[in-house]
C-alpha cells in the first residue's frame, strides 16, 4: 500500500481499514459508508451512471460520424474504447458482488 | 488510465491537422489567391505549430498536444515568364512574370512522412493503454 502510495502521491489511498466501515458499532441504520461517506449501493450506482453517460457519448460519437458529422475519427473511436473499457471495469465489480452475494447465501443458519 | 487515452488522441488529432495542411499545400500548389484587394497572389504554404495542452495535464506533468496556430509560410514566389497569362505583372522590373507558389514539395513529403510516422507511434502507446487497462481488470476477475 505504501509503495503504491509513494508512486503516485496524489494518489491517496486510504487504509484499508476505512474502506469497509460495514463492520460492527454500526447497527444503527444499515451498511453506511466510511466516515461519512456514501453507502456502496451510491457509489455503485453512480458508476452505473458514469458508465451509462460514456456509452451514450459514444453511441452519439459514433452516429455523428456515420452520418458525415464534422468528428475526428479517432477521438470517436477513443470515446467507444473508454466506454468500453469503463464497462468491463463495471463487469467486473458486479461479477465480484454477485460473488460476494453467493458466498454469503450460502452461509447455513 | 483513461487520461493517457486521452493524451494520445490529443496528439492523433494534431497530427491529423498537420496532414491536413500539407494536403492543402499540395492541392494548392499551382493556385492563386485573392487578397483583400481583389488582386491575385501567389498561394502560399501553411504549417501548424503544436503546443502542449495544459487541459489534458496529469498530476505527473504529461500534457497533452493542442495546435497553437496556422502559419503561412512567408517565402519569395516562383516567377514563371507568360505575358499572356491573365495574372502576368503588367509593370515594373517583373512586367510580364507571373507569380507562382514556391512549395518545397520534398519539404511537405518529409514533413507528411514524420505526421504519419508519429500518428502511427501514437496508436500504438494507444493500443498499450489499452492492454495495461484490460490487464488491470485481471486483478478482480
Amino acid at each position: 500500500m505504501s509503495a503504491i502510495g509513494a508512486i503516485n502521491p496524489a494518489l491517496k489511498l486510504a487504509p484499508a481499514g476505512s474502506i469497509g466501515g460495514v463492520g460492527a458499532g454500526n447497527a444503527a441504520g444499515g451498511v453506511q459508508g466510511a466516515a461519512g461517506g456514501k453507502p456502496f449501493k451510491d457509489f455503485m450506482l453512480d458508476a452505473l451512471q458514469e458508465v451509462n453517460t460514456m456509452q451514450a457519448d459514444a453511441d452519439q460519437a459514433v452516429h455523428q460520424l456515420v452520418t458525415g458529422g464534422d468528428v475526428n475519427p479517432a477521438e470517436v473511436l477513443t470515446a467507444v474504447q473508454k466506454a468500453d473499457m469503463s464497462f468491463r471495469m463495471m463487469m467486473q465489480i458486479r461479477n465480484k458482488l454477485v460473488e460476494a452475494y453467493q458466498e454469503v447465501s450460502q452461509i447455513r443458519i | 488510465m483513461n487520461s493517457a487515452l486521452d493524451i494520445s488522441t490529443s496528439a492523433l488529432v494534431a497530427q491529423r491537422v498537420r496532414l491536413d495542411a500539407i494536403a492543402g499545400n499540395m492541392a494548392n500548389m499551382s493556385s492563386m489567391v485573392r487578397d483583400e484587394n481583389g488582386q491575385m497572389q501567389p498561394y502560399q504554404a501553411k504549417f501548424v505549430v503544436f503546443e502542449t495542452d495544459e487541459t489534458l495535464a496529469t498530476s505527473s506533468g504529461a500534457a497533452g498536444v493542442k495546435v497553437s496556430s496556422v502559419e503561412t509560410d512567408e517565402v519569395e514566389p516562383l516567377y514563371r515568364y507568360q505575358p499572356y497569362h491573365p495574372h502576368a505583372i503588367q509593370s515594373g522590373p517583373k512586367t510580364g512574370y507571373v507569380a507562382y507558389p514556391n512549395i518545397n514539395m520534398s519539404a511537405e513529403f518529409v514533413d507528411a512522412l514524420v505526421a504519419t510516422r508519429a500518428y502511427e507511434a501514437n496508436v500504438g502507446v494507444l493500443e498499450i493503454s489499452k492492454a495495461m487497462g484490460q490487464q488491470t481488470l485481471r486483478i478482480l476477475g
